[in-house]
């Protein structure tokens, strides 16, 4: 027995993410600009002060929300790849009651948070509804409707009776809501020296706690991961199939309509309702679970590496290098984390075949 | 504008709208045949498009740049296949990856680089191109289009009648079954979705260098998808799901065509259209269904 | 042993000679020597788990070998894929999972066929073979509305027209009613004596391979423990290599697969219950027009199981046992009909509702419904009374681990851990978890669909002294199987199942094998 498993995988993830690394790199050489500039914007704009880590903290909150949503769909064997429309009908209705509930404080912030948590859920249960009625594939569903969803804010914002910013005296008037009112927003928690530590942090922090001991505790996280693994031995057992993973759907829903109000509500964007809105948070959220394989301690820090990229990205102008660098870089970091374990796994089997075939017995040519 | 010239435009623009679709959803269709339910096929239709407008402005040819856009969809498609099939990642995730990094790198790249504009050229048939109402929207088009008269019966053909076909079908009902059977499972889905890459690349490509002229940023904006809706709305027969395509362009073709008739209709509703006709159909067609019993499954020889 | 017969006028059809394999620690073929002449039906005997599938693999091409040489008339060779294989004249007639439902009999049989398809050339071909051995088919019949004993049909002529040398059936008659198999056997018969075709029959049932092969190989544990004529050894010879020790014929026979000589000394109380239950008592199990629409369909079903007795459904795989296995797991709604546990009528419709009500089950696919297999063994075992060790909200390991202690040892869990996960257990050791799990509540009654499938003759024989313990604690039994020998040994009433219908109810003094095969197939006993 040489290495053990663990050891060769870390050793491919190390090597594939400097690959990943040095790729972006060479397309930024390529390109004609300065990678070591580049490396130095992005650590600026995420991590080089106070200010920029406020800014990266930002982004992984909405981030680690969505990807734990998916963290407890896939445990229920529930393959949602709607994040991103749940992101948007999320912040449609925590918009909604933000502009229209004319009260003020700490209970309007929840309210917004409550409605666009249930829009999300409930968007992401007509896809649930729909299996169970009509066994319309969860994956497929859940991709066609984010697109739905995307055209409803584009509609939502372009109706004057609906949600679009108020005429007043202006000429045109752009396809997006009135900001929201002061009230409603998210602001920071405690005072530190430049820092800020968002509420919706906060609340995407203790989320994970309670994800990660329900999942790993309690009998609903032992009956989501039965329907995950066997749903003939989960319905034998008498678990509600239907009602668990249609539950751990809109429950996935929920998550990333909270990530929208939070995008919505802290101080990231406008605090308008847009259609770039999510700027395909949903998407890498998804892209977080993952990496991290569904489990909610390890979203924490894969979110917070995206955060980085997202926000190291915005600095990137000022070298001339586009934004879009990142979405390559996050890319090609998440093969280099996902394909190492998957693919050594299928290197130690083969090894193990070798293996076996020079043990004593004859070897055998043409095997394998 | 009387009601003829308007239904001539409109038609003429959904035809056109209609084009990238069908070569797409050929290969796709194929595919999902096959059990290969590839949500790449965005990056495939992406990525061509951008290949095909690059190299179309480096070499001053858009054939050869169509030709390219056909490679780089194929070049996608295996490495979709190799990931999924060889790596044994949940297909899903490799789509999601992989338009992920080719919309991320086409973005990248065109706010880096200047391109000039090369379109292949129109043709149009003598004689049919005078027919009233149709003639110009069938009978007026960027070359390529034509090639969909001759691909349509192929790709029918090869799935129905051939024997690569009825083993593809195989693979994609019962995959332990074909592979008792002497078929190599994961060598006939890793070949559908060649076609559907080169397809798709075709279809990609077609919109940069055979409509537009040029690329921009997230230009086939979930036309892929769009291209799976099709599919599903088909419900796995070639037929419909080309009658999707139909559909789809012209619905799109419709809501562009609309302010400037002066009608006022919802165009976010329209916009939604597409999606909403693929997921009622497969609410109310769910028991004509054709859908391949291993859709989207992997496998492995032995894993029982 | 038996020179004459190994004294060859030419190559044998097929020589193995030390072929091995492995997986992981566990060795599935030792060294293993199989030679098969032209002619002849050969028999490939084992208990489950004794090399006989892996060996077959092997020779198709599905697994490769870690050592040894195989020869095929004479020229050694390499097998390394199923197209090979057939290439190299061996043909293997599938049970399960080799046609393609939704394709047509002649798109089938073409299959793995190479160049252009020629769709009439085909057919023709299908009515000549088919004609030739008199298995009729239409060859533009979708194969999904195809009977068992059709579908099979179609598997030999694939087999068939590819001309194989050598024909390999692993376990055949399982799908087939007794007149089935007899015409089947007969066309093996032609097969090989006027064709010089060689034949091999892979079976655990000691009588079926002593009445219808010429030669038999015995594996015992990957090892070939005999080979030989047939006709000079007898069933107590072979029972004796099969299992390793000798066997009472009248204890073991039903494990090995050959009819109860005789009562066992010890008659439990099982047997002993009288033939026509007690009016009086509410039954155990109660199944009153049960019936299931779609796929085989089923029923509509009456039947009647009292306390303390073990009732026999049997029938041939595939007339819907599946479904009704389905149904009292919980995994399907019966479209009509009642199930009472006690006198009680279970509302089918809640999840559960029959666990709740008294009913534990062995079902006939433990991967499917029975067991996690990526589980642990504590969870496995506690997967139905979740609420026994934890509270309002959340699960107590302790306790979870202390329950699971106790069932491990009460039903002798051969396990390092609870904690270990469930995959790592054998087979035998599953079968255990679920026992254990569906007797700790107690059950009024235990449904074993085909309890001892995939287990040696030891767990076989140590189920059935559990069903039969089981039994005689006062739980009414269902044992719904497919083993002739099985129902005949346990059950003290037979129903037989025949196209999802109850075909006759026989006391087991007055079933015999005849008499079972006659309602088998379909007709009145």
């Amino acid at each position: 027995m040489n290495r053990s498993p663990g050891w060769t995988v870390a050793l491919a993830i190390g090597l594939s993410v400097f690959l990943a690394l040095g790729l972006s790199a060479a397309l930024i050489a390529v390109t004609g600009f300065s990678p070591g500039a580049a490396r130095t914007a992005i650590y600026t704009g995420s991590l080089g002060s106070a200010a920029a880590i406020s800014s990266t903290l930002l982004y992984t909150a909405p981030l680690l929300l969505v990807a734990l949503g998916t963290c407890v769909s896939s445990r229920a064997g529930v393959f949602n790849i709607g994040q991103e429309g749940q992101v948007l009908i999320g912040a449609l209705a925590g918009a909604w009651v933000g502009l229209r509930l004319a009260i003020g404080g700490p209970v309007l912030q929840v309210l917004v948070l409550l409605a666009a948590a249930i829009g999300g859920g409930l968007w992401a249960g007509l896809s649930a509804v729909m299996y169970r009625w009509r066994g319309v594939n969860i994956v497929v569903s859940t991709l066609l409707m984010t697109f739905i969803a995307a055209q409803l804010i584009h509609f939502s914002v372009a109706m004057p009776w609906f949600l679009q910013q108020s005429r007043g005296t202006k000429l045109v008037v752009a396809a997006q809501s009135n900001q929201l009112p002061a009230g409603a927003l998210l602001g920071s928690i405690g005072r530190y020296p430049n820092l800020q530590v968002n509420t919706g942090l906060l609340i995407a922090a203790g989320l994970t706690v309670m994800i990660a001991v329900a999942l790993a505790h309690t009998r609903w996280g032992f009956q989501l991961k039965v329907v995950g693994l066997s749903p003939g031995a989960a319905r034998h057992s008498g678990i509600r199939i239907a009602r668990v993973s249609g539950l751990a759907l809109v429950l996935s829903g929920a998550f990333s309509g909270l990530a929208g109000a939070v995008l919505l509500t802290s101080p990231i964007g406008t605090h308008r309702l847009q259609p770039g809105l999510s700027g395909s948070i949903g998407w890498d959220g998804l892209l977080v679970a993952l990496v991290a394989r569904n489990r909610p301690m390890l979203c924490v820090p894969i979110a917070f590496l995206f955060g980085v990229l997202r926000a190291g990205g915005n600095f990137l102008s000022a070298t001339g290098v586009p934004f879009y660098l990142v979405d390559v870089v996050k890319s090609l970091l998440v093969l280099a984390l996902v394909v190492p374990p998957v693919a050594a796994q299928e290197i130690d089997r083969r090894r193990l075949r070798r293996r076996l075939h020079g043990s004593g017995l004859a070897p055998v040519q043409g095997a394998g | 504008m009387n009601l003829v010239s308007s239904t001539e435009i409109v038609l003429s623009s959904g035809v056109r709208l209609a084009a990238p679709l069908a070569f797409a959803a050929l290969g796709e269709y194929l595919a999902e045949r096959a059990g290969c339910l590839n949500i790449s096929i965005e990056a495939m239709m992406l990525g061509a498009a951008f290949g095909s407008v690059a190299v179309a402005s480096t070499t001053g040819s858009a054939t050869l740049g169509l030709l390219s856009g056909v490679v780089i969809g194929a070049v996608i498609a295996l490495l979709h296949a190799t990931l999924s099939h060889r790596a044994e990642i949940n297909t899903f995730v490799v789509g999601l990856v992989l338009n992920a990094l080719v919309l991320g790198l086409t973005s990248y790249l065109i706010a880096t680089a200047q391109f000039d504009s090369h379109q292949v050229a129109q043709v149009s048939i003598p004689g049919l191109r005078d027919l009233p109402v149709i003639g110009p929207p069938l009978f007026v088009e960027r070359w390529p289009a034509y090639l969909l008269l001759g691909l349509i019966p192929i790709t029918w053909w090869l799935v129905e009648r051939s024997r690569w076909g009825l083993e593809l079908r195989a693979v994609g009902e019962n995959p332990a079954a074909a592979d008792v059977s002497g078929i190599r499972v994961n060598q006939r889905r890793r070949q559908a979705l060649l076609w559907c890459g080169a397809l798709a690349g075709l279809g990609g490509a077609y919109l940069a260098v055979g409509e537009v002229g040029s690329f921009t940023q997230n230009m086939t904006a979930g036309r892929g998808y769009l291209v799976i809706a099709a599919v599903i709305f088909g419900a796995w027969r070639l037929g419909r799901t080309l009658l999707g395509c139909a559909l789809f362009g012209l619905v799109d073709a419709l809501r562009l065509a609309l302010p400037a008739l002066g009608v006022t209709l919802n165009s976010q509703l329209l916009a939604a259209a597409p999606y909403l006709l693929a997921l009622l159909a497969m609410l109310l067609f769910v028991a004509k269904s054709r859908e391949p019993a291993a859709l989207a499954q992997p496998f492995r020889r032995g894993a029982d | 042993m038996n020179q004459t017969a190994d004294r060859m006028a030419a190559a044998p059809a097929l020589s193995v000679s030390g072929v091995s394999k492995r997986y992981g620690p566990v060795i599935a073929c030792d060294a293993v020597d199989l030679t098969v002449n032209r002619g002849e039906i050969h028999g490939l005997l084992g208990e489950n788990g004794a090399g006989k599938t892996t060996l077959m693999k092997i020779l198709l091409g599905l697994v490769q070998r870690d050592a040894g040489t195989i020869a095929v008339h004479g020229v050694t060779t390499e097998i390394t894929s199923p197209q090979q294989a057939v290439t190299l004249g061996l043909g293997m007639v599938h049970q399960h999972f080799s046609l393609i439902e939704p394709l047509t009999v002649w798109e089938n049989i073409s299959l793995g066929d190479v160049g252009r398809i020629d769709r009439t050339a085909i057919c023709a071909q299908v009515d000549e073979v088919a004609a030739r051995y008199r298995l009729p088919i239409d060859p533009t019949a979708r194969v999904s509305t195809l009977s068992p004993g059709q579908r099979q049909r179609v598997e030999l002529i694939k087999c068939l027209r590819r001309d194989p040398s050598v024909l390999i059936l692993d376990e055949p008659t399982s799908v087939l009613t007794q007149a089935e198999s007899a015409e089947l056997f007969s066309v093996l018969r032609r097969v090989v004596k006027s064709e010089d075709r060689a034949v091999i029959l892979i079976s655990h049932k000691l009588s079926e391979v002593i009445s219808a092969t010429d030669r038999v190989t015995l594996l015992r544990h990957g090892r070939v423990v005999h080979q030989g004529v047939t006709a000079t050894t007898t069933v107590s010879e072979l029972a004796r290599r099969m299992v390793g020790r000798e066997v009472s014929l009248s204890v073991d026979g039903a494990a090995l697969g050959v009819l109860p000589v005789g009562r066992p000394d010890s008659v439990p109380v099982a047997a002993a219950a009288p033939s026509t239950p007690d009016p009086a008592v509410a039954p155990a199990l109660r199944l009153r027009r049960l019936s299931f629409e779609g796929g085989v369909g089923l029923g509509p079903i009456d039947l009647d199981v009292a306390p303390g007795e073990i009732v026999g459904l049997y029938g041939v795989e595939g007339n819907g046992q599946s479904l009704l296995d389905a149904i009292l797991s919980g995994l399907a709604v019966p479209s009509a009909g009642t199930i009472e546990i006690g006198g009680r009528v279970i509302d089918l419709r809640r999840p559960g509702a029959l666990t709740r009500g008294g009913l534990g089950i062995i079902p006939e696919d433990r991967y499917r419904s029975g067991v996690v297999l990526d589980l642990s063994v504590a969870e496995n075992l506690m997967l139905k009374s979740l609420g026994e060790v934890s509270g309002r909200a959340f699960v107590s390991r302790a306790k979870l681990n202390r329950r699971a202690r106790q069932l491990i040892k009460d039903f002798a869990i051969a396990t390092p851990s609870p904690d270990t996960p469930l995959r790592r257990l054998s087979g035998g050791n599953q079968q255990r978890v679920v026992l254990a799990r569906e007797l700790s509540s107690r059950p009024r009654v235990l449904v074993a669909a085909q309890p001892t499938h995939g287990l040696d003759v030891g767990a076989t024989a140590q189920m059935y002294q559990r069903l039969r313990m089981v039994a005689a604690d006062g739980v009414g039994v269902l044992l719904v199987t497919t083993e002739l020998e099985e129902v005949l040994t346990l059950a003290s009433r037979i129903a037989v199942l025949s196209r999802g219908k109850i075909t006759g109810l026989v006391p087991v003094e007055e079933a015999s094998p005849e008499r079972l095969g006659l309602l088998v197939g379909g007709m009145a006993g």
